[in-house]
């Protein structure tokens, strides 16, 4: 490869369904890896969490971007954290969270786990860029 | 690696100023160098003598004056703001820096954060 190669961190701050975020990063993310570059982690903020709810449940003939952002995931072995803050306000629960809080149930997608904002941080201090994918409201 | 956090949108109508605000204690917490600026009507948080009880709300003031004692290098806002909404010393917060070039504060950020 003639031009070094770069490892970015995504934050996606827009939700599924509401934004174009997910969709807009999704694609951001096939072109890095597509270009030899690499994703230290995806981390969802603020609504962008919603994507990833497993209760999510669009018409078949819409894309499922909790489905779609969990390929691409898994198939790069990158991390997906919501962060816990944003995802309890909104009713993203994993197991944990279900028990701590005596909670009816948890809803969140495999790969994504839940964590703070210090893996936010840790990607400002280690990747090389950090990316941001807003609602645009 | 010095961060930048703007925050464009008056506080209590939308959750993301609060978010915002905690990716910059976050920061802070793991001593990573930050500071907070405020441009358009995100000047409106740093308005002196704030109660948010009337909308069962905590004051944005509150966690603004904790920002120094967290570690949050500055607070600043965009002068022409400042003026617009007649922000002045006596109405704005205490240690607040108004800032007239824009584009030279930003320079000086590695990193600077539009949480959006």
């Amino acid at each position: 490869m003639s031009q070094e190669s770069c490892h970015f961190t995504l934050v996606i701050t827009g939700a599924p369904y509401s934004s174009q975020a997910p969709q807009t990063a999704l694609g951001f993310a096939w072109a890095v890896v597509a270009s030899g570059h690499a994703i230290d982690r995806v981390f969802l903020y603020g609504e962008g969490v919603h994507l990833a709810s497993a209760l999510s449940c669009p018409p078949s003939d819409e894309t499922n971007w909790t489905s779609a952002w969990g390929e691409f995931l898994e198939q790069h072995s990158v991390p997906g954290i919501a962060c816990i803050a944003s995802a309890l306000r909104r009713g993203l629960i994993d197991p944990a969270e279900q028990q701590r809080h005596e909670l009816p149930a948890s809803n969140l997608a495999a790969p994504f786990s839940i964590a703070g904002l210090g893996e936010w941080v840790e990607g400002v201090m280690q990747s090389s860029r950090v990316i941001y994918f807003h609602g645009g409201d | 690696m010095q961060t930048l956090i703007i925050i464009d949108r008056p506080p209590y109508g939308s959750w993301s100023g609060r978010e915002s605000l905690d990716m910059a204690f976050s920061l802070a917490a793991f001593d990573q160098p930050v500071s907070l600026l405020f441009v358009g009507e995100g000047v409106l948080w740093l308005n002196k003598g704030q109660d948010a009880t009337g909308i069962a709300q905590k004051s944005v003031e509150r966690n603004l004056k904790a920002a120094a004692m967290f570690g949050i290098e500055s607070l600043m806002a965009d002068q022409s703001a400042c003026q617009r909404f007649s922000l002045t010393g006596q109405t704005l917060i205490d240690g607040v820096e108004t800032v007239e070039n824009l584009r030279a504060t930003l320079r000086r950020y590695d990193h600077v954060v539009f949480p959006g």
